[in-house]
């Protein structure tokens, strides 16, 4: 935000005031908050989804006050007595029942923290990974680029979903995968961030490869910079508000993806209350509880929802001259 | 997914007469209660009797909808609700039970009750002249008669690597069968073409005869088989419409895991058979989504379901069609733990699991009361020996004393197996489930159970085929297993030999299709039924029996927690007839309407 700097104030060993009248400019951040605040849509969904952040944090607390049971115990008072099947929202159990008798307000408040951990964990490893390996094969070329960008259409070329499906089952059993893979969530997170880090890297590689051609970039490597001082003092910082607007935008992708590998019974296994796995569970009771799918479902089109719409802010906020 | 359809078709002869039927819960089916042939079609609680009536219409085509696939539709291999389906629509074991009558074994291939010698070593069979073999393609045994010679063969191959027969070894202990591995039967002999005789190592007659209605008594030409049974795998099994069949109807095609028609066997002479064989043509989906198929069974025309239907479906029935579901009270469900590896080789880390397992939550997660009683022993009501064994009320076990679980009574019992705060410490369990309802959420009620005991279980749901072949059934991957699948079982006849023999006794253990799910070898139990299997008494051996029944509770061999009444679905169109011995349709009886 503009401002207007008072007259004959110099701070010590500061540089001489400017001329009395003379407008500072705003910095980038301020610009970037100031548009993205402009936006109303972005900025709701960026409070809905802290509140999603702090709901799943204090998932705990938030069922407690609710009033509701913890989201793996079972009520089997709660269920039909006649045919043991699931029953709606009543006063004690505010979205109805599973057909274990396991509260579903409960359990979708926890699916939260599933699918966010899942997803800001997944979506971190693939974002180092991919700006790993997109610098590298885009910063050194040749072969490294080579080998790395064939090894990436390789990825690429596997369909992602029976990928994730492949290596989950793979991984599910015993000692997971070399050890390394535990069967759980560990599972679904490497799943995710395998198969999605080739995206990004293949986005950072060209970026990279127009950055490395850039003048300050020649300037740096005349004056004797190393590669590793260009990388992280010349590259990297002017790679993070293309990682931002992709981390917003791969994230909700991998939300889906869990709850894709969790409706396939190859994510995160029961007991555990993952919106996919309720979604799944709830296909085929769908007709007589039509709770059991709702509210999961809406909990997770909102939520993608949500961090779409954060991302598409975040991209115009970053990137004004390429809104349209 | 459905539950896994119980091993083994049995039948139900009741210990008491089937007026029980009419006096029990909701829904079973009542065989003896009908009188009339309009009476016939409806049970008590208004729900459809599933037994034959007259007038039912002739021709046309059954569609059958089913998520589970075939274990063996080879005859020496079938051991399997849904394969029996097949074979005994397809093939003419010696002795059949007829669906309105599963107390009396009547000559299907024999033509006359077996003769048991009064030593009871030596069983005598005679089977009827003009039955003849029919086939898809035109081959040297095409319309050729079945002799007694085809029925030698067809225990012999039993014993065949390619073949491995489950449960010849145990119901047919057969001179010279120690030292056959699918080459002749020394105790096998046929002094005529139409004339059988089983000689036992042991006075097993009384047992051996009960079980000539299995599917290894199916007649099996050798010229024709023979170089099929020296492959792996077996074409007779993969490729069953290669099959030589003598039933009223063939498998014309079949695509494993995907479908299996069944059409007339030009070969087969009603004049030789009682079962009336309505329908032209059976087509059977295998890869149906079983939620999908109950609504389509429901809205539908000439459909009917194959294997168990989901809760849903049977609520939908139950509430707004009773006049085309029925209920068949048959066979047992229970949760076996792998007794030989710790932790659950400790008994009181057993109890203490029986103790736990919230068995009304597993009763109401497969469909509540409609489905079946809870069990608190292994003889369901319809075998004798269930009294004798508790009856209803069980046998004063503490650790089944509370259908709900008992949290104080598992942590006394963890207590008495070293654990001095009444929990584990974290040992790890393994434990596969299936993955379809309503086995997922029984294995979720079990896994819950295990858990409250402290120990931490690695838990993961399979698809049916790949748990149930890949591990449970395999002994080297059971073995590294503390609870795999679920197992229940329907007995072969109404004999509690046939019932737990297979699930409980030491040398029913065996490497492939394996029966024994927990392991379960207790020298003093399989000594125990050893001697009552030679008891020919009915009362002395429901007795026998039933002692044998407590001493499998007491010892936690597995733990049981329902006596199923199996539930069968149709289209409006469809006149369903129950085989109550399998407590599934008997398509050579049911028709369209």
């Amino acid at each position: 935000m503009s401002s207007v700097v008072p007259a004959a104030v110099t701070p010590p060993g500061g540089d001489p005031p400017a001329a009395a009248g003379a407008i500072a400019a705003r910095s980038p951040l301020e610009l970037f908050w100031r548009r993205l605040r402009a936006d109303r849509v972005a900025l709701g969904a960026l409070i809905f989804i802290g509140l999603l952040v702090l709901v799943a944090v204090l998932a705990p607390l938030v069922v407690k006050l609710a009033g509701a049971p913890a989201p793996n115990v079972r009520s089997t008072d709660a269920l039909d007595p006649t045919f043991g099947s699931a029953t709606g929202p009543s006063a004690d159990h505010l979205f109805g029942v599973d057909n274990l008798g396991r509260d579903v307000f409960s359990r979708v408040i926890y699916g939260a923290r599933v699918s966010l951990e899942v997803a800001i964990l997944a979506t971190g490893s693939a974002v180092v990974a991919g700006v790993v390996v997109g610098m590298l094969a885009a910063y050194h070329g040749g072969w490294v680029d080579t080998v790395i960008s064939r090894t990436l259409d390789v990825l690429l070329a596997f369909p992602i979903l029976l990928l994730g499906i492949g290596l989950a089952s793979a991984c599910s059993l015993g000692d997971g995968c070399l050890g390394l893979i535990q069967p759980g969530l560990g599972v679904v997170v490497v799943v995710i961030a395998i198969a999605t880090f080739p995206y990004i890297a293949r986005i950072i590689r060209g970026q990279v490869l127009s950055l490395r051609e850039k003048e300050f970039v020649e300037a740096a490597r005349s004056l004797g910079a190393s590669d590793r001082r260009i990388i992280f003092r010349q590259i990297l910082p002017n790679l993070v508000a293309p990682i931002i607007v992709y981390t917003t935008l791969v994230l909700p992708q991998n939300i889906l993806f869990e709850a894709a590998l969790s409706f396939l019974g190859v994510g995160v296994q029961p007991p555990q209350a993952s919106w996919g796995q309720m979604i799944s569970d709830a296909s085929a009771e769908f007709e007589d509880a039509w709770w059991f799918m709702f509210f999961p479902g809406a909990a997770l089109v909102l939520t993608v929802l949500a961090f779409n719409l954060v991302g598409e802010g975040l991209e115009d906020a970053l990137h004004p001259k390429a809104r349209k | 997914m459905n539950d896994l359809r119980l091993r083994r078709a049995r039948r139900p002869l009741p210990s008491r007469p089937l007026l029980l039927g009419c006096v029990a819960t909701v829904a079973l089916v009542l065989g003896a209660c009908g009188g009339s042939s309009s009476d016939k079609k409806v049970a008590a609680g208004g729900f459809a009797s599933g037994l034959p009536t007259d007038g039912q219409k002739r021709g046309g085509t059954l569609k059958l909808l089913g998520s589970e696939g075939f274990f063996h539709l080879d005859p020496g291999g079938s051991y399997f609700q849904l394969d029996y389906m097949v074979t005994y629509a397809t093939q003419r074991p010696l002795y059949y039970f007829k669906p309105d009558d599963p107390k009396t074994a009547v000559p299907d291939l024999a033509d006359g009750p077996p003769q048991v010698s009064a030593d009871n070593k030596t069983v005598t069979v005679k089977i009827k002249s003009g039955i003849r073999y029919g086939t898809n393609k035109k081959t040297a045994i095409t319309g050729k008669e079945v002799t007694a010679a085809d029925v030698k063969y067809a225990f012999e191959r039993g014993l065949n690597p390619s073949v491995a027969n489950g449960y010849e070894g145990v119901y047919f202990p057969l001179v010279g069968a120690d030292k056959a591995k699918g080459g002749p039967i020394s105790g096998i002999t046929t002094p005529d073409a139409h004339t059988i005789v089983f000689k036992l190592t042991k006075p097993f007659g009384a047992t051996t005869a009960r079980a000539l209605v299995m599917p290894l008594t199916v007649p099996v030409p050798k010229s024709y088989v023979a170089p099929l049974d020296a492959k792996q795998p077996n074409p007779y099994d993969a490729q069953p419409e290669r099959q030589a069949f003598t039933g009223p109807y063939m498998i014309s095609d079949y695509k494993a895991g995907k479908t299996i028609t069944l059409v007339r066997n030009p070969q087969w002479d009603p004049k030789t058979d009682f079962k009336p064989a309505y329908l032209d043509r059976i087509e059977w989906t295998i890869d149906a989504d079983p939620n999908v198929a109950g609504r389509q069974i429901f809205s539908g025309t000439g459909l009917a379901n194959a294997d168990t239907p989901t809760a849903g479906a049977v609520k939908r029935f139950a509430t707004r069609a009773k006049d085309r579901i029925t209920f068949t009270p048959l066979g047992n469900r229970f949760v076996g733990v792998n007794t030989q590896r710790k932790p659950f080789s400790d008994i009181n880390v057993r109890k203490a699991f029986a103790a736990a397992l919230d068995r009304r939550a597993m009763l109401l997660a497969r469909g509540g009361p409609l489905v079946g009683q809870l069990a608190t022993h292994f003889l369901p009501p319809t075998i004798p020996g269930y009294d004798e064994a508790g009856g209803a009320k069980g046998t004063g076990a503490d650790y089944l004393a509370n259908p709900s679980g008992d949290p104080a009574v598992a942590a006394k019992y963890m207590k008495l197996a070293g654990f001095p705060s009444g929990k584990a410490n974290g040992e790890k369990v393994v434990m596969l489930g299936e993955n379809d309802s309503p086995a997922k959420e029984t294995a979720q009620i079990t896994r819950d159970a295990i858990a409250s005991l402290g120990f931490d279980v690695s838990f993961r749901l399979l698809d049916q085929s790949t748990l149930y072949s890949k591990f449970c059934g395999v002994r080297t991957e059971l073995e590294k297993i503390d609870v795999c699948g679920f197992a229940g079982w329907l007995p072969d006849f109404s004999d509690p030999y046939a019932m737990l023999t297979a699930n409980f006794y030491g040398k029913s253990i065996t490497a492939v299709n394996n029966s024994n799910a927990s392991l379960f070898d207790d020298p003093a139990v399989n000594a125990a039924m050893d001697k009552a299997a030679l008891i020919a008494d009915a009362g002395d051996r429901a007795k026998a029996w039933g002692a044998i029944d407590r001493r499998l509770v007491d010892k936690v061999a597995a733990v049981p927690f329902l006596f199923d009444n199996v539930a069968n679905i149709a289209s409006k169109n469809v006149q369903g007839v129950v085989g109550q011995w399998i407590a599934s349709w008997d398509l050579a009886y049911t028709s369209l309407k």
